[in-house]
């Protein structure tokens, strides 16, 4: 026995040699060497591109099957011009969010990668993840630096560094319902325009064609609609039970599950789930609602604005006896709140070899309409072609569209309104839907909240569990005694801590609503 | 030291031939073993693993303060030892026939089948439930109505996901475990057979005398080596079969899935090792002691 | 006597017949349904769920994992490169050090048996194994870190050591009496004696690396490179995920994977081992050390 110990202890001692070596290593190639000293200019003003490099980028989402022609037609364009190559990386999507912190973690030198509210840019942001590009913009990406609106870059800034560079592709991508609207007709139901009439339409499509009008994993129905219908806003991504209670008064922060709205909703989902709306098995269901619809046997879907439009356009495509129409969550209240312009950017970490010429390659990327077309689009002639108003045609006409299909990439980090070009064959309630929504935008207060929970972060983990334990139950009607599982819900999210975040929440809100002097 | 080196001396080839795997086990899991320290950080870019703020034990707070950790604990260590103890029983018995039944090509044939479930995915058997079990048009149920009996609505109880759970951890693991028993089998030597059957031994006596007792061994180290990952679950299994349905949590809940819900809206690199740290800690000791006891009974059966 | 002998044996082979039909049944069922499903129309599969037999027989789903052949074809050369490298090489060396640890006169065998187990329990996590690949064996985009890492495991090893356990002492004994190294001992002895547990941990190597997709997900940035699991993995994967958070936030449509299209890439992922299973199993044959020991 002691001398298995002994042994055991020298193994010991070996790792934690090696663990010494590593750190020395690691240490070494740590983060000092700054890039804040910019590349020599030439005389002209111009910045110096005499030495040739090779950029490493690295975009989420998969390539497509023409990207090695497209990349190597997009590298001799940027040989001539910038005397520039670069590896263009894609992260597919497999697991994409934990390659995408590995790449910030294993400390490679990456000189490009796509960054997004949406693949945690506020918080990468908070841990000091991202170079600053301050210094950099005006010189190496000038055109970028005027033309992005002025919000846009303010929503980037963190303790007055700009982090990265954001999209300029203002979108509308509030929450709704597709539903079938020949059925309706066929029914005699009343248009849906608020929540007696969508239940109308579902008692109705589910007596009149026996079916369920939810079929499958009816859970986003359900929870989008709820926070629409009473305005309920998250703060700073998705913020759980925490929300701001409306637009109006933004300081107003609570945990939904203490509202009487809640206690409403929940009372009401519960006499939807009875009445068969969606299964008892649906928080089980892997299948979305929309398969159901195209399989005749739904008669609902949640999608965002953009997603309806592609989803109708794809059904009057492949089903056309199957008539939608959609219904946006946004007539509750009346207003929409633009896409933060991060909701897609370009960010440089901050191991970029050579963040300077990666900045110039952005710039032609975004401006340069030749490149631009190139790197979006694919090949003229090929994946696509426009039409004489400047919509565009994919694949181009003439191809083969078994063989040849458009070009499609996670291009959307470089969008630049002023380079896009509207598809041909789009639903035309598309363009009628942007112009509504317009005429209601308001500018988005929340999103650019910068949250990262650390002070809160187990309790916050608790209260996450709680929520999906008890809450999502609840929320879908699936509980026998209504009144006794909010209290349970409400006991248990108390004991995981629920005040302790909604303390800090409340705080953060209150710091930004100062700072941007919101009331 | 000096009987170190002096058995270095002595078995200089032996120590030739298992150096390639020291070696590979130094780079490939001792060196990557420090980031453990991950667990005792609040990670950030600017100072990486050693350079991050101290926390202490900051990032197992999520685990116990909420008082869920008991109840995970003990739902992880007996759905283990279900799939372990039944697992292994089945492949044992499987290989017992398997080696003994007479048909050849039936033999053949069956232990192909028995490997199929193997290459299933988690995915594909979670879809397999979903289409057993539901309540509108799941098999089962459609099959109870057609015999005029009441529907059963599995997605309200908590109480068949135990036993669901488990089959179909088994089930997958059955002919993956019965080929390491079938092998164990064949290498028991033909003549111990022959010897029982001059003495007249029947197929049961010899199954009884012969095969069980060399197989103990085989058995004994497969249970000890699961022991170790006692606390770590088959993520895969019960998030494809059971997923975000939290009203089946009670009593399908274990380490593994807690510590993805807990960290899928806010993912912390600190809390996630933190938490396999307490698993690789408590399958630890669990191991060291087992493997003392056993040491002390039946030296030979030890695994180290 | 006699009589009893054979009504025993008449008993163990019908219980042993029903017993293993049945599980065999259990088994095969799941994977019929699913070649079934493979078949199926979408529409179908959403409506139906899963059937023994589709009402509309089709290729659509085989069509559209087949829609680049020459990209499958080329996963197909690396995976089976990768498995038949690996497999050979990880035989190697775990068989060598699966009998140096069986080995009673070696006597660090124990605390070495430990030093292997202990990494088992404990692993630093997924990010300084990335570090460790990417930054200091720079094996970002190359095949050795597919190859490399999954050689050796320590479970493979411990059984490996429990297989040779059984081999007779008497053999080794007698062969040094003879004169020969250590190294002939294994090769020559060992080894030939050990075809049920080389054929096992053979089997497990070669699964292990069949259906390995993470590696390749994390390490492998070359379209060109990537192994068979994971390209079928990647046309699952990419529009499951987009339905996600991702689709929330964007002014696009994907087109989630059908349930068909996951049924025909189990068939074409899972299609070649299955054929290559009972060519194995020939080395489970019993009764190897008899001759042996008597030689």
């Amino acid at each position: 026995m002691k001398q298995r110990l002994t042994k055991m202890l020298s193994v010991f001692l070996m790792v934690s040699l090696m663990a010494g070596i590593l750190a020395a290593c690691s240490g070494g190639s740590g983060d000092d060497e700054s890039t804040k000293a910019a590349a020599p200019k030439t005389e002209s003003g111009k910045p110096d591109i005499s030495k040739k490099v090779e950029l490493n980028w690295y975009l989420v989402g998969d390539a497509d099957k023409d990207s090695p022609q497209v990349i190597e037609k997009w590298n001799q364009m940027l040989a001539k011009d910038l005397n520039t190559t670069v590896k263009l990386n894609f992260m597919t999507w497999n697991d994409w969010q934990t390659k995408y912190n590995l790449l910030f973690a294993s400390g490679e030198k990456i000189d490009m990668v796509f960054a997004s509210s949406w693949a945690d840019f506020f918080k990468l942001s908070k841990q000091g993840a991202f170079l600053d590009l301050k210094d950099l913009l005006p010189t190496y990406a000038p055109e970028t630096w005027k033309t992005v609106p002025e919000q846009d870059w303010k929503d980037v800034t963190f303790q007055g560094k700009i982090l990265a560079v954001p999209s300029t592709y203002p979108e509308y991508t509030p929450d709704g319902i597709v539903y079938r609207d020949d059925w309706r007709q066929e029914l005699n139901l009343p248009e849906i325009k608020d929540l007696d009439t969508m239940e109308q339409y579902y008692e109705g499509v589910k007596k009149g064609k026996k079916i369920t009008p939810i079929n499958g994993k009816a859970w986003n129905e359900v929870n989008t609609l709820f926070h629409y219908y009473y305005d309920f806003k998250n703060i700073g991504g998705d913020s759980g039970v925490i929300v701001a209670k409306s637009y109006d008064t933004p300081r107003d922060v609570v945990a939904y599950p203490f509202t009487d709205e809640f206690v409403t909703f929940v009372k009401r989902m519960k006499t939807w789930a009875d009445k068969g709306f969606w299964t008892s098995s649906t928080l089980a269901a892997q299948q979305e609602p929309g398969d159901f619809i195209k399989a005749g046997t739904g008669a609902a879907y949640w999608r965002n604005a953009p997603g309806a439009a592609g989803f109708i356009t794809d059904m009057k495509k492949n089903n056309p006896n199957i008539k939608l129409t959609y219904f946006p969550f946004t007539h509750f209240h009346n207003y929409v709140v633009p896409n933060l312009g991060i909701n897609n950017g370009m960010a440089i970490p901050k191991s970029a070899a050579n963040p300077e010429r990666s900045l110039m390659v952005l710039e032609k990327l975004r401006n340069d309409p030749e490149y631009y077309n190139l790197m979006t689009y694919g090949i003229k002639g090929r994946n696509y072609d426009f039409t004489k108003d400047g919509s565009i045609v994919s694949p181009a006409p003439g191809q083969d569209p078994a063989k040849v299909k458009g070009y499609g990439i996670a291009s959307w980090g470089w969008r630049n309104i002023k380079n896009e070009h509207p598809a041909k064959d789009r639903w035309e309630g598309e363009d009628k839907l942007i112009e509504e929504f317009k005429a209601i935008s308001k500018p988005d207060i929340f999103a650019p909240i910068m949250m990262d929970y650390q002070p809160v972060k187990s309790q916050l983990a608790a209260v996450n569990q709680v929520f999906q334990q008890y809450g999502q139950p609840l929320m879908m009607g699936l509980v026998p005694d209504v009144d006794a599982a909010i209290e349970t819900y409400r006991s248990k999210l108390k004991t995981a801590g629920v005040d302790a975040v909604l303390d800090y929440v409340t705080k953060q809100v209150a710091a930004y609503a100062d700072e941007k002097g919101l009331k | 030291m000096s009987g170190f080196i002096a058995e270095l001396r002595k078995n200089k080839i032996l120590f030739l031939m298992i150096a390639p795997v020291l070696f590979f086990f130094v780079v490939f899991s001792y060196f990557p073993m420090v980031g453990v320290y991950y667990a005792f950080t609040n990670y950030n870019f600017e100072g990486g693993l050693f350079g991050s703020p101290f926390v202490g034990m900051q990032n197992f707070k999520f685990l116990y303060e909420s008082g869920a950790l008991f109840s995970l604990t003990k739902n992880t260590v007996l759905y283990n030892l279900a799939f372990i103890f039944i697992g292994n029983f089945l492949q044992l018995i499987c290989a017992i026939f398997l080696s003994e039944l007479a048909g050849k090509w039936f033999k053949k044939t069956a232990q192909s089948i028995m490997f199929l479930p193997f290459f299933i995915s988690f995915v594909l058997v979670g879809a397999f439930v979903f289409n057993l079990f539901n309540t509108e048009t799941g098999v089962i149920n459609a099959l109870l109505k057609q015999f005029g009996m009441h529907t059963y609505d599995f997605y309200m109880n908590t109480e068949p996901w135990k036993y669901i759970i488990v089959f179909f951890n088994v089930w997958k693991g059955l002919g993956y475990g019965t080929v390491i028993y079938l092998a164990a089998i064949m290498s028991i030597s033909d003549e111990y057979h022959e010897a029982a059957k001059i003495d007249g031994a029947n197929i049961f006596h010899r199954i009884r005398y012969i095969t069980i007792p060399m197989l103990v061994p085989t058995f004994i180290l497969l249970i000890l080596l699961s022991l170790g990952g006692i606390l770590k679950g088959q993520f895969d299994l019960f998030y494809q079969i059971i997923g975000s349905n939290g009203m089946l949590f009670e009593t399908t809940d274990i380490i593994d899935t807690y510590v993805y819900r807990s960290l899928a809206v806010n993912f912390d690199i600190g809390m996630g090792t933190a938490a396999g740290l307490y698993q690789s800690f408590f399958g630890f000791v669990l191991v060291m002691s087992v493997n003392w006891i056993i040491k002390k009974t039946r030296e030979d059966y030890a695994l180290f | 006597m006699k009589i009893r002998t054979d009504r025993s044996t008449l008993l163990f082979n019908i219980v042993g017949y029903v017993v293993i039909s049945i599980l065999s049944l259990v088994c095969l069922l799941p994977f019929w349904l699913i070649i079934s499903g493979s078949f199926s129309s979408e529409a179908e599969i959403v409506r139906d769920g899963f059937k023994i037999f589709p009402s509309e027989f089709t290729f659509s789903a085989y069509q559209s994992v087949f829609s680049n052949p020459q990209q499958i074809f080329k996963a197909y050369l690396v995976s089976i490169s990768l498995t038949a490298m690996g497999t050979l090489l990880g035989l190697f060396f775990i068989s060598m050090a699966g009998y140096v640890l069986s080995r009673k006169d070696f006597k660090y065998r124990n605390s070495l048996s430990f030093f292997i187990y202990f990494t088992t329990l404990f692993s630093g996590g997924l990010i300084p194994w990335y570090i460790l690949v990417v930054k200091y064996l720079d094996w970002k985009d190359s095949y050795l870190a597919l190859l490399v890492p999954m050689m050796i495991s320590a479970w493979n090893i411990i059984l490996m050591k429990n297989f040779m356990k059984s081999i007779p002492e008497s053999i080794v004994e007698s062969a040094k009496i003879d004169g020969a190294g250590e190294f002939t001992i294994y090769s020559r002895l060992i080894l030939p004696l050990s075809t049920p547990g080389l054929a096992t941990i053979g089997l497990f190597l070669g699964l292990a690396y069949w259906n390995d997709w993470f590696s390749a997900n994390i390490f492998i940035t070359t379209e060109a490179k990537y192994p068979l699991q994971f390209l079928l993995y990647k046309i699952l994967a990419s529009a499951a995920v987009l339905k996600t958070s991702v689709a929330a936030n964007l002014s696009a449509d994907f087109k989630p994977p059908t349930e068909s299209l996951k049924m025909a890439v189990a068939i074409v992922v899972t299609g070649p081992i299955i054929f290559l299973y009972p060519f194995m199993q020939r080395y489970f044959v019993k009764g190897l050390t008899i001759g042996a020991v008597k030689g």
